[in-house]
This record gives structure tokens, sequence and C-alpha cells, in this order.
């Protein structure tokens, strides 16, 4: 039994209400609305193309959402006038690809926002990198550059570098989806072990393994809307929404 | 006459390597100010140019610079020379500052198109990655993208740098002492045209072999951190 079941779920971090987004003529989400509390894991689960990463990424507005709103901390972020770059500071986001900065070692890419952002002096966000590498388990690898790592150990870092920005909340979009397989689990431990810190993490994923176990929550998108979701017991036990259920029986 | 004394005809008596002397110093000013200039007003468009390409915004920047490098790529450079020193600078003579100007403007459009392809070759997703960690627009151009492309492009501006050395040489027509006319004020003294011809080539020859040696050990140097 994983300890998830006894975390006092905290206040509502983000609350999203009838999101919608059109790209074009294409309406990919029509009308999301749930919350997230602090603490929780949600996992966002669905078919391919079905708007899974389009949500994931209005939570911090990398897609402008074209209807409804997202409060995030109490403020509504699709107001025109909210500070995005200060919102983000406060939402960190691990990418499918790593999106590493290959020009940098492992170490300055960990410092760079901080630094430049003058959150922290340079000796500040120099021991924060070296306490997070430790904590990803890649402390000899602090100046090496991304080429020379294996995808797995990218990702290390790359989630290594969002929270050097000690963030509120963690976005993950796929992120163990480019990794061969026997790098899958190494990134997963990491993440699970940020969940049991407290974490709050949305993490649309592939690997159902991960959401029972480590999700406090599932959600199931498809067609536009959440179309179910559950604590993970209920949630891959039984289904009412049929989709769901055919979605779970392909991929289990 | 033999070699030696055609040589010392050419160069020696009266001083007069030091037409070539004098003339390889405002060629090499005037192609380290354009240069300057090219590489600063080349940034500057491109960053404005992949802005709009990529997020629509500064129109009526783009126009603008859009409308710059049409003229200036649709018109030969000697004309634009010209026109500086000519009616520009029509009430006084200055043919150096003229020569930085139209150099460093020409240069600018072709520094321009070259880094924008650069910046387009950057992978969105390290614009997202830059942004999603709460750095600006312009913080993540700065540290980001631009560092990045600026390595890709090294090889395409070192190219374009010494086209430009090379295009100096049209300095002739405003009857500015550069490298190639000084050859000719030589010759114009000694009616020989083989010596200080060849020798002004072999100048050339040796500054733009110098100029691919130091480019080649900065891009060296820059991408040794990918492996
Ligand atoms: N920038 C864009 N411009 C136009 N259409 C887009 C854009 N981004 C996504 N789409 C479309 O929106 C739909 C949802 O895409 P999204 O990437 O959110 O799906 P997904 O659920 O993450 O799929 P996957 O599991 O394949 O990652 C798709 O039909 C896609 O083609
Ligand atoms: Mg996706």
């Amino acid at each position: 039994m994983s300890g998830k079941k006894e975390k006092q779920l905290g206040e509502v971090l983000i609350d999203v209400k009838g999101l919608c987004k059109d790209f074009g003529d294409n309406q990919v989400l029509r009308g999301i609305t749930t919350q997230i509390r602090k603490g929780e894991v949600v996992a966002i689960i669905g078919p391919s193309g079905c708007g899974k990463s389009t949500f994931l990424r209005s939570l911090n507005l990398l897609e402008v959402p074209t209807g409804g709103q997202i409060f995030f901390e109490g403020v509504d972020i699709t107001n025109k006038t909210v500070d995005v770059d200060k919102m983000r500071q406060k939402i960190g986001m691990v990418f499918q690809q790593f999106n590493l900065f290959p020009h940098l070692t492992v170490k300055k890419n960990i410092m760079l926002a901080p630094v430049k952002l003058k959150l922290m002096t340079k000796e500040q966000a120099s021991r924060r990198a070296d306490e997070l590498l430790e904590r990803v388990g890649l402390p000899d690898k602090a100046h090496a550059y991304p080429a020379m790592l294996s995808g797995g150990q990218k990702q290390r870092i790359a989630i290594a570098r969002a929270m050097a920005m000690n963030p509120d909340v963690m976005l993950f979009d796929e992120p163990t989806s480019a990794l061969d397989p026997e790098m899958v689990g190494e990134v997963l431990e990491i993440m699970k072990e940020l969940a049991e810190t407290g974490m709050t993490m949305v993490v649309v994923t592939h690997e159902m393994g991960f959401a029972r176990e480590v999700a406090t929550r599932a959600i199931f998108i498809d067609e536009g809307v959440i179309k179910e979701e559950n604590a993970p017991e209920i949630f891959f036990s039984e289904q009412k929404d049929q989709r769901l259920k055919d979605f779970l029986s392909k991929v289990l | 006459m033999n070699f030696s004394e055609r040589f010392s005809l050419n160069f020696i008596e009266k001083s007069r390597y030091k037409y070539l002397l004098d003339g390889i110093t405002n060629t090499l000013l005037i192609t380290i100010v354009a240069a300057a200039i090219g590489i600063l007003l080349g940034f500057i468009i491109a960053v404005i140019r992949a802005t709009h390409d990529r997020t629509g915004k500064l129109k009526l920047l783009d126009l603008i610079c859009r409308l710059y490098l049409t003229v200036i790529r649709g018109t030969p450079t000697t004309v634009q020379l010209l026109i500086v020193y000519f009616v520009i600078f029509s009430s006084v003579s200055r043919p150096m500052l003229s020569a930085f100007i139209a150099f460093g403007l020409n240069s600018a459009a072709y520094v321009a198109e070259i880094v924008r392809s650069g910046i387009m070759s950057i992978d969105t997703g390290q614009m997202e990655a830059g942004r999603s960690l709460g750095l600006g627009y312009w913080q993540t151009m700065g540290y980001v993208i631009i560092p990045q492309a600026f390595k890709n492009v090294l090889p395409a501006l070192t190219n374009e740098f010494i086209v430009l050395l090379k295009e100096t040489s049209i300095c002739i027509a405003i009857s500015l002492r550069d490298l190639t006319y000084g050859t000719q004020l030589i010759s114009s003294q000694t009616y020989d045209y083989m010596f200080p011809l060849l020798a002004g080539a072999a100048i050339y020859l040796v500054i733009v072999i110098l100029l691919t040696f130091l480019f080649g050990k900065l891009e060296r140097r820059l991408r040794q951190n990918e492996r």
C-alpha cells in the first residue's frame, strides 16, 4: 500500500472552468471543468489526439484558451492583464522531448532561469543545482552537455531544471514516451519520489502502472471533454463510460 | 629588367610599398567596421523578422525590415556606395565614412537573412522550455535561441564576411585608397600592372585564408561542447 491515500488534500491550486480551445475549425477542448488541489497527482489519459497535451499546455498558457477560465492560486490567468512570466515561475513543465538547452552544461541548464530571473544568486543557484542533481541521481553529470546524456538522464535533468524554480505544481507531458523502454523506470522512479514529497503534479501519460500506483486521481479526456475521473482504484476497476472501457481494454 | 629590379621599382623605390600598407589598413578598417554594423543591425532585423514569423507580432517593423532587405539586395553594392558618397554626403567628401555606412548597411541585409534562418532552425521546444521556466520572450531569445542560432550560422557568416572583404575593392569607384586602389597608384607611377596587382591579389588571399582559419577555430571551439 502506498502512502498516497493518507495524504491530506490541500486547497484548490488550479481551478479550470469550461476550458475551450479551437485550432481553426478543430474544436479540441469543448468545456473542461476540473479542480486540482495541492498535493494531488493527477494522471491524464485518453486516445491520441484527444487534446491531452493541449489541456496541459493551457494550464501554463503555452496554448491560449479560446474559451473558459483557468484560476491558478485564485487568479484568472486567462485575463490579459496577468503577468504570464511570473505565473509560469510557479508552474514547472517537463516535455516529452526534454527540451534541454544543448549549448549549456547540465548545471547551467538548471541554474539559468533562477539566476537570470534574479530569484537566486549564482552561489545559491549552484548549491540548489547540486542538491537537485543529487536528488535525480546524476551529480557526476554537472559539467556534461545534454548531447552526452542518455534519454533517461536527459529527462531526469529536465525534471531537476523545472524543480530549480521551486514551483507549486509540475506539469508532465508524456515524460517517458520518447524513451527507450529500459529508461522509463528511472524517470518514473524520480517522479514517484517527487510525488511522495507532496509535489502537486499533473501528468499526461500512457503509463497505466504509474497512473494506478502513484496518481491520486485519473482523468479520461475524450471528444474534448472529461468523460470520467476518479481515484485510480475505482477508475481502473469499474468504468461507466463505454469509450473508457474500450480504451482501457486496448492499453491494459 | 629582371625580377628583383621590377620588385624594387614597384615596392621599394620611393617607399611605394606604403601604398599597399595604407591600402591594407583601409581595407581592413572598412571590413571590420562594416561587419560590426552588419552584425548589430543584421541581428536586430533577424530577431524582428523571426519574431514576426513565429508569433505574428511586430507587423509594422517586419514590413520595414522586408522593404529594407528588398532594396539592399535588389541593387548593386557599387551603386549603393556611390549614392552614399555622392548623394547623401554630396557637400563633403567623406570616402571612409561613406564606405563604412554603405558596406555596413549592405552587409546587415545579408547577415539578417543568415541569422534569421539560424533562428528559424531552432526547435520551437527551446522557446517553450525557456518560457515555461518563467523567462520572458526576449530573455529566452537572448540566452537560449540566439547562442544556438549563432553557432549554427557561423560558417555562413564567415562566408559573408569574406565576400564583404573582397567587395570593398569597389571603393575604387569613390577614389578611396584601399588595397586595390593602392595597386593602381603604384601602376600609375611605374607603368607596371602585373607586379602591383599580383601583390594585391596575394594579400587579399592571405587575409581570406587567415579569416577562414580564425572563424574555423571559433566554430570548433563552440562545437566541442556538443559531443
Ligand atoms: N498548434 C496546433 N495547431 C493546430 N492544431 C493543433 C495544434 N496543436 C494540436 N493541434 C490539434 O489538436 C488536437 C489535439 O492535439 P493534442 O496534441 O493535444 O493531442 P494529445 O491528446 O496530446 O495526443 P497525443 O497522445 O498524440 O500526444 C489534434 O487534432 C492536433 O492535430
Ligand atoms: Mg500529446
